[in-house]
């Protein structure tokens, strides 16, 4: 157990001759920081909710105030700052995963249907698939499509966008 | 900021915790340490995709149906919300604090620390249970059982079914964390820990502040901006 | 031998050392209260065998159904149960804990000089998991079956059938987590406990796609627990995110499957791919050639393997532009798949090949997975998808990779390892018959459903076409040979625990570290701490020159 300062500088118990394990202590007023701007935070994200800025826009502070938050919990709560580094790559890996888990599956749902409100207006020959003019082949206007596209595809059906504008809250 | 770091590997030499003993696959305490840790870190990972599938849904639907969200969200109570984020994070604070008591070997404080953070996380699910009585009163429910009537858009069922799993599935992890924490506390009271083991103090902290992680992305996307 | 200089004392017969980690402790409690890798790893084995042959049994049900264009043996209903109950045992209870749980969970910290995995009470607990889970799915087949597909797909599964569909997929639910528990401990176990020397660049190439598939099962298993928790919530309380008559989105369902099911795939294949090339390497005597790219393409396949999901979806209905990126990317599975298989292809090249069991297992993971690869870049591309989507195509190419190549890996593997596992040698002939029958039957059966699905034969059919019945019927005289192969294996294996000669530390002559042990190792898996001086497959200078 006989470890000096100088022997400890990386973080959490390295560097103890004998491999027994060193704490690396945070002085308290670093914890009271934390727990304040959390606090603050908190009120700031309940505050910029009243403010109508339009919803992307409500939606975009709201996200960006609890990442603040987040990354302030896990890399001084949690000490992720002073931690290996492989276990923030680790923390990491998982969101960006989880980006492109929602990412992906949002280029489906955001999209669906898009083809078939063309393929309604263009009717394929099934005799003569590959008959080399169809008729109209051309780009439809969407909103003339929209009709169409309802009726086509049960689970896409609700993927047009909503045409009612919300009142805002 | 490691420069200012307290080394307390001196002080704690009196008090070895007698239980604690490096396992025997292990070549030192300090790779046993930092084992347990990528472990919890690597758990952490399953936790934030186990909820990442719910956050998913939240989004798709969320685009989908956004009048029905943005109407449903209003009669979530947003001052019960406040309240447990705030409840939430002061329990963070506390179980930060007791990991640190911990590393100082002040086992009473460690103690009253872990104390207390039990109890926020029971005052949160108390919080909880008055608005699920109240939302269950409403019929403010998921899906086929939502009863509500005077609901101008489509389908509300659907951000209360995504608004239950979600505050439920957390829920469970907070009662689960509780149990973690009234663990570590019973351990702590027989002098398990000090600066030399404090390994499972600092664990079950990890998990905790993971759970005060996803409740501060819950709280606005449900609560706030729907 | 080669790596250690302490293990030269090593490798005596059994009997002389005495003892090991079979006979360190008796009965039936010291089992299954162990938390020693080995034991954990031989329960797993047995396990996994028993999945296997519940798996195969359905099968061979499955293909005496489809021997007549009608019925056969079973009615319509009692069909979809037998499929379903084929693809969730073999999927659920054998391929994805087969090679990872078992020959990993034995010989992971052997390969790297570990006296255990990082957590052994949490490994402990994941062969409990495993359990229950497989209670859970077993009741399931007493209570009313389940004929959903393996799949589970919504909204037949959320609310039409009326088999016991929770009880099955909270089975697999829990089986999840058993599943994220090894991969976990695996993890930690190769960054914290390799012996002194040994970097990442010497442990065994095994070792590596076990790295991999941990990564897969700890970063997509959970999105599968909550999948399975809404379906569970989906059927119980109709909370109608799935359920398009409340709002909810089906497809939505496929994403979450899928999301965790495509690279589940290659938790189910890499773990194989580590087998053959440790096989490989042995067995011709060769150092593995390209190290560094095998090692890296494992890590790589299971990367973009996260990236590629929506390619069972094609006619599900999800978008074109999704498609188009999926099928976009499916290609870039088959670069690190193409990087081992020419690696392999050198390893071999030059060696001096020996036709020994564990060897032919090998050479024909080689042959089978090239045509199993090869089929999947088909189906990968969209608009040849959008013919063969569903057909025996996609059973046979599926069959090719998870069984030609990964099952016989795996047996291969058993071969390969079985002396250091049991300390007992296997007739030699008796085993060649078995792989023989296997392979032999193995392409009859499912080669033959290429070419059924070309010809437009849909899966999960009941009654069909007169005109396929002749190559249906070939395909099932094929599962005959089949399963008489396996079972020839197992009584071979089986025979070999009560009359097979005692094994030497190292009947193969390998060069990496879990040979340079006693066979079967003792409890604590080495006398001395090793210390490595030489990578994986590299042999000492005296013994080259």
């Amino acid at each position: 157990m006989s470890t000096s300062h100088a022997e400890h500088d990386h973080g959490h118990g390295h560097g103890s001759a004998n491999g027994d394990h060193v704490p690396h202590v945070l002085p308290f007023k670093v914890y009271i920081g934390t727990f304040a701007t959390l606090l603050f935070l908190t009120v700031v994200t309940v505050a910029a909710s009243y403010v109508d800025i339009g919803h992307t826009g409500n939606l975009i502070v709201a996200l960006l105030i609890a990442t603040i938050k987040a990354s302030v919990v896990a890399l001084i709560f949690m000490h992720l700052k002073w931690d290996h580094k492989f276990h923030g790559i680790i923390f990491v890996s998982a969101l960006i995963f989880l980006a492109v888990f929602i990412g992906i599956t949002m280029s489906d749902t955001e999209f669906r249907g898009e083809a078939e409100s063309i393929e309604a207006h263009n009717p394929v020959d099934l005799k003569d698939p590959f008959k080399a003019q169809r008729t109209g082949d051309v780009a439809i206007p969407k909103e003339a499509a929209a009709p169409a596209a309802a009726g086509s595809a049960a689970p896409a059906a609700g993927s047009a966008a909503p045409a009612v504008t919300p009142a805002k809250h | 900021m490691s420069a200012k770091a307290e080394a307390l590997g001196g002080a704690g030499e009196s008090k070895l915790s007698p239980q604690f003993h490096v396992a025997h696959h292990f070549d030192k305490a300090d790779t046993q340490f930092d084992a347990g840790r990528m472990g919890v870190w690597l758990f952490l990972v399953t936790e934030i995709l186990l909820f990442g599938g719910l956050f998913c849904a939240f989004a798709i639907f969320r685009s989908k149906y956004f009048p029905s969200f943005v109407e449903a969200h209003h009669h979530l109570d947003r001052v019960m919300g406040g309240i447990n984020t705030i409840v939430l994070i002061t329990s963070s604070f506390t179980m930060a604090l007791a990991v640190r008591s911990a590393q100082k070997n002040e086992t009473k404080k460690t103690t009253l620390l872990l104390a207390i953070t039990l109890a926020c996380a029971a005052g949160f699910l108390v919080v909880k249970y008055f608005e699920y009585s109240h939302k269950i009163h409403d019929g403010l429910l998921p899906g086929g059982n939502f009863t509500a009537a005077d609901f101008a858009s489509g389908h509300p069922g659907i951000f209360f079914a995504i608004y239950f799993m979600m505050t439920g599935i957390h829920g469970v992890h907070v009662v689960i964390g509780m149990g973690l924490i009234l663990w570590i506390l019973l351990r702590n009271q027989k002098n398990e820990f000090s600066s030399r083991y404090y390994a499972p103090v600092e664990n079950v902290g990890l998990y905790w502040h993971l759970v005060d992680l996803v409740w501060i992305f819950l709280f606005p996307l449900l609560y706030l901006v729907g | 031998m080669a790596n250690t200089a302490t293990v030269d004392e090593l490798g005596h017969a059994p009997e002389v050392r005495g003892k090991n980690y079979l006979n360190q402790t008796a009965g039936v409690w010291s089992w299954l209260t162990t938390v020693d890798h080995k034991r954990i790893g031989i329960m797993y084995l047995v396990s996994v065998l028993v999945g296997f042959g519940l798996g195969g049994i359905f099968a061979l049900l499955v293909r005496l159904e489809l021997l007549t264009a009608k019925k056969t043996i079973m009615d319509a209903t009692q069909y979809n149960q037998a499929f379903t109950l084929h693809g969730a045992a073999m999927v659920f209870l054998f391929i994805i804990p087969s090679i990872p749980a078992s020959l990993g969970n034995f010989f992971l910290p052997l390969m790297i000089g570990a006296k255990d995995v990082a957590f052994p009470k949490l490994n402990l607990l994941s062969l409990y998991l495993f359990w229950i889970g497989a209670i859970f799915m077993l009741a399931a087949i007493v209570t009313g079956g389940v004929d959903t597909g393996w799949t589970f797909y919504v909204p037949y599964a959320s609310g039409v059938s009326t088999t016991s569909v929770i009880s099955a997929t909270f089975g697999v639910f829990v089986m999840g987590f058993s599943s994220i528990l090894t991969g976990l401990n695996f993890i930690v176990t190769l960054h914290k406990l390799r012996a002194p020397g040994m970097s990442w660049y010497r442990m065994p190439l095994f070792l590596w796609s076990l790295y991999a598939t941990s990564i897969i099962q700890v970063l997509a298993t959970p999105v599968l627990g909550i999948t399975l928790l809404l379906l569970i919530f989906e059927r119980a309380f109709h909370i109608g995110i799935f359920d398009p008559t409340l709002g909810g989105d089906p497809v939505l369902f496929q994403h979450f499957f899928w999301f965790y099911s495509h690279p589940a795939v290659y938790i189910m294949i890499l773990p194989g791919m580590g087998v053959a090339t440790e096989i490989l390497s042995t067995h011709s005597k060769r150092r593995v050639f390209g190290y560094k790219a095998i090692a890296f393409s494992s890590v790589a396949i299971a990367l973009v393997s996260f990236l590629v999901w929506g390619h069972h979806m094609f006619v599900s209905g999800q978008s074109e532009l999704s498609s188009a990126i999926f099928s976009f990317l499916t290609f870039f599975v088959a670069i690190p798949s193409g990087v081992k298989m020419f690696n392999w292809l050198g390893t071999l090249w030059g060696g001096s090949i020996r036709f020994t069991v564990p060897m032919l297992y090998g050479i024909a993971f080689l042959f089978l997975f090239a045509i199993g690869g090869l089929t999947g870049l088909f189906l990968g591309t969209l608009s040849v998808d959008l013919h063969l989507h569903d057909t025996y195509f996609v059973v046979a190419h599926f069959h090719y990779v998870m069984m030609g190549s990964t099952a016989i890996a795996f047996f291969g593997g058993l071969h390969h390892w079985w002396p250091k596992m049991t300390g007992k040698m296997y007739d030699e002939k008796l085993a060649r018959v078995g792989f023989a029958l296997t392979f032999i039957g193995f392409n009859w059966t499912f080669f033959t459903q290429f070419i059924l699905g070309t010809r437009g034969m849909p899966r999960r059919y009941y009654n069909y076409l007169d005109q396929f019945q002749p190559l249906h019927a070939f395909s099932t005289y094929g599962s005959w040979v089949l399963g008489t192969g396996f079972l020839i294996t197992f009584i071979c294996l089986a025979r070999s625990l009560k009359t097979g000669a005692p094994a030497p530390a190292n009947p193969w002559d390998s060069t990496t570290l879990e040979w340079q042990t006693a066979s079967p190792p003792i409890t604590e898996n080495f006398e001395k701490a090793p210390i490595v001086t030489l990578d994986a497959y590299e042999r000492p200078a005296e013994e080259t020159a």
